[in-house]
């Protein structure tokens, strides 16, 4: 009795029956145990959940699931593994940018979609498009840090994040 | 300072792979096979008689499979004082006391039946304000004080809503205050605020079949858990078993024990199944734990040289309905009210309150940041007034090696120098100060301490196994929740025997099931005692190694030495591989010596002597005290009231600095964390229901990117810890406790305005601005 | 029970206008960061929601041959702050789409949406009021067009028709070229609401040449004429006079923001900062 949808994920299609109030960050984590998004207050105030929704950093807890048909969503699982990280994540280690952890997902993939719209951000653009993110633990100063390198870098590589 | 191969190095994180991939599983993220959600009832009174509760509407509910109240489970629990049960049975005692529970198959039957389960209240006059509270007419909060059990180092006093008292009397401070040049009291005020972890409370539990419970839970104290819910329940220790997954943020909020109780009730009712409970957003406001507020009173009465001779502190606790935990901070509050100062002669009181408020428990600083709130505030302002420079008036009066804290404990060489945190931090601004066009700037410095507040035999243990190719496994009962504890117990252990740390394993595996006893991951003590208990378990390996490289190279063990993975003959030429000897060693022969090399040891805190009950009189009080100083330069709008942080320099003496990026991260996570509470934070109840106002991210600001200062260092003092691994102390707790009153600071030195009252909002500035100068 | 019971994809504005038609308590979806909020805490349940972000007519910012610029109804503010033609002429608009909510949240949100939403804290609502903004809409009897001037009723309440969509918000060519002064104070530097905000556009060569607009001093977003007179004849010497005649017209409240009294005081400070700023001449 749901909603039928396609959607890529990570650059897998997924066809899933969905219920018309489930959001996309539930249809995630709960239907395809994606759980690198997470709920951190379901009204997009925190930005534990931000996904890329075609390319673009969004709240999944206030997109619902079935908004996604046919469109192309990208969790941080589909960033980057081990021996294959992505800029960003190799950056936020070596900053030491993480501590609990659990803004971190919501937080590299914020940074990620600013650094496809622009690669050579400032730190003020940097502290504008993750003023939406919040960390209790770690005071900001090594994620901006770890930004900066991540984009010193990929200008560096020509690189460009995956879609 | 002991050369170190891997203490002191920026070791990367060990678990930081799983976090930056998304890997790592926090409580919500496990999936637990047919899974029961809970959802909890609410008094929506902040105090009320209960007379009756009604789940039958509830259990008709399609997929509801239990549905339980106070007086299923009319059993008491409490870290320290027994003063809450599972839920509210007769009475209710804040706006969101649980009152029932139900478990179901989905999260939308669980809430249609927790909506369909029938209370009947009488409400009753509620206390919103500690200093009514605490009047000799005021409604009892819990008429039952008297009956509740507790440790006995609290002192609840019955028929009052006295939960705790601790006096402090040191020396003669009637005798001495007559004589003091000058007096100046002055009273500060702090208001309750949440930790805001970024992943909310949550926990899971099972009883299975054969009556063993297991709880899953975001948690700082697997052990801590266990410990009280066999208490609570009257179950054995045996028949419980609590495991600890990723935890996304604790601070203190996640100690002692929380929803575990309600997910216990519930598994109960349903063997078999697994019951979870994972709180809203709103409900981590108000319904999980906060921080207590406070009404701080000093007296200070100093010389004509500016020594203080006097020192009196009268300190009223908020603590909120319940203060099973939270009666310690005001004990630790208590014994530390002098802060980073000699004070000879002190009368203290620290006393904690009921009122029908959110329930206070432990936040990081525990009572801290609160204290020196006012404390720091006061020794600037009476410097101020007695025309001295306020760093030197501290310079002047601060604790060092040979003088006493308040309660009479001399502080030795091994204490700290927090005169060298000040003098780092007023050496950082020594430039003028830039001015800019119509702001106001000012420079701010507070001072910080605290000792571990945790019972004389709080204990972490620690084993350490080999693997058969001679990687290490640590086993260790801390919670790494975001701190590093597990990297520093890498570091520590590779330094121990020698190994390259990326040899070792820390297994995240803190399951009361398999891995050793730890008290609780709290109060800045993990590095402490999980790191002291690594060198000792280390010793054992080492013996157990020898003793088989001594037969193998033919050799006294005296001359063997660990060196890079090998066993090595400090006088010769032999050395064999650890790898060859972590299993047993066997002989060209065929026989076999020893066998797999594992250890356990513990840490206990050394000779720690109860505070005398009348006077808080004590040698050895507490562990270990960790100094620090911070210094704030702010940028003041005077026509908005708005603070503008631009630069915080703090300093801390840390006894051995394990790691340096874990150690910034503490500093710059804690200040700007200290920044959240002194400028906006502020849990906001209504006077008159007792409803909160702000329980959503909406309306409860804390700092984002863009409002971190500009600039902001942090350096460290390495007066090494006597009796800590390699020298070290604790930190995590301490980077937040000046930074409020640095600010304070500040803006009085920008603008001569002194607000007493935290958060130092732009609309009290604006308020404050315009008192002093009418024509704005 | 579930709040949400329907979700249905419109492909055209008739279709839109049809499903709601046809479904009890339906409610028109375009970003949802209000909407999905709402209808969690318990408030507004819709039981059914019309999506709209499929009508290719509300999908694009469009410069009509007139000089107006029209921004469909589905457009995120992001897009919106971003649009050169937008940033160009209608600097005022640029700056409040870009001081809304949070940047993944400007992925989402929209123009239609925040003043359909009608807080009276509404972000693009000072922009579109000083612009003198129209708001086109659909409905069964056919097309009108609201003048925003018109369009605010009271907190969360719109002259909007039940079952009427916002089609595409209207900048017209004659408010064009000005420049936008912002003033907003909130509660820390990052995303928030704003306790209040002022914003001030010169328009040279209109017929009103300030146009002043305050957020959250009212029970909706207003224009504040009286100002706006006083800098038309006097220009930045009547700044002060200006900002009393502004502090004088906001009717601001004590909330858990702010209180009532300082919000007032903070209107003048911020028009006359924004005048000066703004050369005022």
């Amino acid at each position: 009795m749901g909603i039928p949808i396609r959607v890529m994920v990570n650059g897998q299609l997924e066809s899933l029956q969905v219920e018309p109030d489930e959001s996309l960050l539930a249809m995630l984590r709960e239907r395809l145990d994606l759980t690198g998004a997470k709920e951190g207050c379901n009204e997009g105030e925190c930005g534990a959940c931000v996904v890329l929704l075609d390319g673009k950093a969004v709240n999944a807890c206030l997109v619902l699931a079935a908004e996604a048909d046919g469109r192309e969503v990208t969790t941080i699982e589909g960033l980057g593994r081990a021996g294959a990280l992505h800029p960003l994540q190799r950056a936020f280690l070596a900053h030491q940018a993480v501590q609990c952890g659990f803004c971190t997902p919501g937080m590299v993939m914020t940074a990620a979609a600013l650094l496809r719209e622009n690669p050579d951000p400032s730190e003020a653009e940097i502290r504008t498009a993750l003023s939406g993110n919040l960390c209790r633990c770690t005071g900001y100063r090594q994620i901006l840090d770890a930004v900066l390198t991540a984009a010193k870098e990929m200008r560096a590589a020509g690189e460009r994040s995956p879609r | 300072m002991t050369p170190a191969r891997w203490v002191g190095q920026d070791v990367a994180r060990v678990d930081g792979l799983e976090k930056v991939t998304g890997a790592a599983r926090y409580l919500a993220d496990v999936k637990l096979p047919r899974m029961l959600y809970a959802h909890v009832v609410r008094s929506p009174h902040a105090h009320a008689r209960v007379h009756a509760v009604d789940v039958s509407a509830a259990l008709r509910v399609p997929g509801v499979r239990a549905a339980v109240c106070g007086r299923d489970f009319p059993f008491h629990v409490g870290i320290y004082l027994m003063d809450q049960t599972v839920f509210a049975i007769d009475r209710a005692r804040f706006v969101g006391d649980p009152v029932a529970a139900v478990a179901a198959e989905s999260p939308e039957a669980a809430r249609e039946a927790a909506e369909r389960v029938r209370v009947e209240y009488e409400p009753l006059p509620a206390l919103f304000d500690v200093r009514k509270a605490i009047q000799p007419d005021a409604p009892l909060v819990h008429p039952d004080l008297g009956r509740y059990k507790v440790v006995p180092w609290i002192t609840p006093q019955a028929g009052t809503n006295i939960c705790n008292h601790l006096k402090v009397r040191k020396g003669d401070y009637d005798a001495a205050i007559r004589t003091a040049a000058r007096v100046f009291e002055n009273t500060f005020v702090v208001p309750q605020v949440q930790h805001v972890p970024m992943e909310v409370h949550g926990s899971a539990a099972c009883m299975d079949l054969s009556g063993k419970l297991q709880v899953l839970s975001s948690a700082q104290s697997p052990f801590t858990v266990r410990h009280l819910l066999c208490a609570c329940f009257g179950l054995s220790h045996g028949d419980v078993r609590v495991t600890v997954p990723h935890v996304g943020g604790g601070f203190g909020g996640k100690a002692g024990i929380n929803l575990e109780p309600i997910v216990t009730a519930l598994a109960m009712r349903v063997p078999g199944r697994w019951v979870r409970l994972v709180l809203s957003r709103a409900e981590e406001f108000y319904a999980a734990v906060v921080r207590q507020g406070l009404v701080a009173t000093l007296t200070t009465g100093v010389d004509d040289r500016g020594k203080v001779i006097a020192q009196k502190m009268h300190y009223l606790w908020d603590c909120g309905a319940y203060g099973g935990y939270g009666v310690n901070v005001v004990r630790a509050a208590g014994y530390t009210c002098g802060g980073a100062y000699e004070f000879p002669n002190v009368w203290g009181d620290s006393i904690g309150v009921y009122t029908n408020r959110p329930v206070g428990s432990a936040y990081r600083g525990f009572g801290m940041q609160e204290i020196h709130w006012a404390l720091e505030q006061q020794m600037d302002m009476v410097a101020r007034e007695i025309g001295m420079d306020p760093i030197e008036f501290r310079l002047k009066n601060c604790l060092g090696p040979g003088k006493r804290t308040v309660t009479g404990q001399l502080l030795d060489e091994h204490a700290g120098r927090v005169d060298l945190c000040i003098e780092k931090v007023a050496k950082a601004f020594r430039e003028p100060l830039a001015e800019r066009p119509g702001k106001l700037r000012g420079r701010g410095l507070a001072c910080a301490v605290k000792a571990p507040a945790m019972p004389n035999d709080a204990a972490s243990s620690v084993v350490l196994k080999f693997c058969e190719d001679g990687v290490l496994e640590v086993l260790v009962s801390g919670i790494d929740y975001g701190q590093g504890l597990r990297t520093v117990a890498a570091q520590f252990a590779a330094e121990a025997l020698s190994l390259p740390v990326d040899q070792v394993r820390v297994r995240n595996l803190p399951d009361t099931d398999l891995s050793p006893y730890d008290w609780q991951t709290v109060a800045s003590r993990q590095t402490w005692a999980t790191g002291n208990a690594i060198f000792k378990a280390a010793e054992h390996c080492k013996a157990q190694l020898f003793g088989m490289a001594s037969e193998v190279l033919g050799v006294p063990a005296e001359r063997l030495a660990l060196d890079n993975g090998q066993v090595v003959d400090t006088a010769g030429p032999g050395r064999v591989p650890i790898q060859r000897l972590v299993m047993g060693y066997q002989f060209p022969d065929g026989h076999v010596i020893g066998g797999p090399v594992a250890a356990a040891a513990h840490h206990v805190p050394e000779g720690l002597l109860f505070l005398d009950p009348a006077t808080s009189q004590s040698s050895k009080p507490v562990a270990k005290w960790t100094f620090g100083a911070q210094g704030i330069e702010i940028t003041v709008d005077p026509d908005t009231g708005q603070i503008q942080v631009d630069r915080v320099v703090a300093c801390y003496d840390v006894g051995r600095v394990v790691n340096p990026g874990l150690i910034l991260g503490q500093t710059y996570g804690g200040v700007v964390q200290g920044l959240g509470t002194g400028l906006m934070e502020e849990l906001k109840i209504d006077g008159g229901s007792g409803k909160a106002q702000n329980a959503t991210l909406v309306d409860y600001k804390i700092p984002t990117a863009l409002d971190i200062p500009a600039a902001l260092e942090a350096s460290f003092i390495e007066t090494p810890q006597k009796d800590g691994p390699m020298g070290a102390r604790g930190i995590g707790e301490h980077t937040m406790i000046p930074t409020p009153a640095a600010l304070a600071n500040a803006l009085y030195a920008a603008c001569g305005v002194r607000i007493q009252e935290m958060p130092l909002t732009a609309e009290k500035v604006r308020e404050a601005l315009k008192k002093k100068r009418p024509k704005g | 029970m579930r709040r949400i019971l329907e979700y249905q994809k419109a492909r055209s504005i008739d279709e839109a206008l049809a499903l709601w038609r046809e479904a009890p308590s339906a409610r028109y979806l375009a970003g949802g960061t209000d909407l999905l909020p709402r209808a969690r805490a318990g408030g507004a349940s819709p039981g059914r929601l019309v999506d709209i972000k499929g009508i290719p007519e509300l999908a694009a910012i469009e410069e009509l041959p007139s000089g107006d610029i029209a921004i469909g109804a589905a457009v995120s503010v992001a897009a919106v702050a971003a649009h050169p033609a937008v940033r160009r002429r209608f600097p005022a608009l640029a700056l409040c789409a870009s001081a809304l909510g949070s940047y993944p949240l400007r992925h989402r949100a929209t123009v239609a949406g925040n003043i359909c939403n009608a807080s009276p804290c509404a972000d693009t609502a000072a922009a579109l009021l000083c612009l003198d903004a129209y708001v086109r809409c659909a409905s069964p009897s056919g097309t009108r067009r609201i003048s925003i001037h018109e369009w605010f009723l009271g907190p969360g309440q719109t002259s909007l028709a039940p079952g009427e969509l916002a089609v595409a918000v209207e900048l017209p060519a004659a408010a064009a070229g000005g420049r936008a002064e912002l003033g907003r104070i909130s509660r820390r530097q990052g995303v928030d609401i704003a306790t209040v905000a002022v914003l001030l556009v010169a328009v040279p060569g209109a017929d009103r040449r300030h146009r002043v607009a305050m957020l959250s001093v009212a029970p909706t977003p207003r224009r504040v004429p009286e100002a706006e007179d006083l800098l038309d004849r006097m220009g930045a010497s009547a700044a002060a006079q200006a900002a009393q005649a502004a502090m004088s017209a906001a009717q601001p409240i004590d909330d858990v923001r702010g209180s009532a009294a300082y919000r007032r005081e903070m209107v003048g400070v911020l028009l006359q900062r924004a005048a000066r700023a703004l050369g005022a001449d």
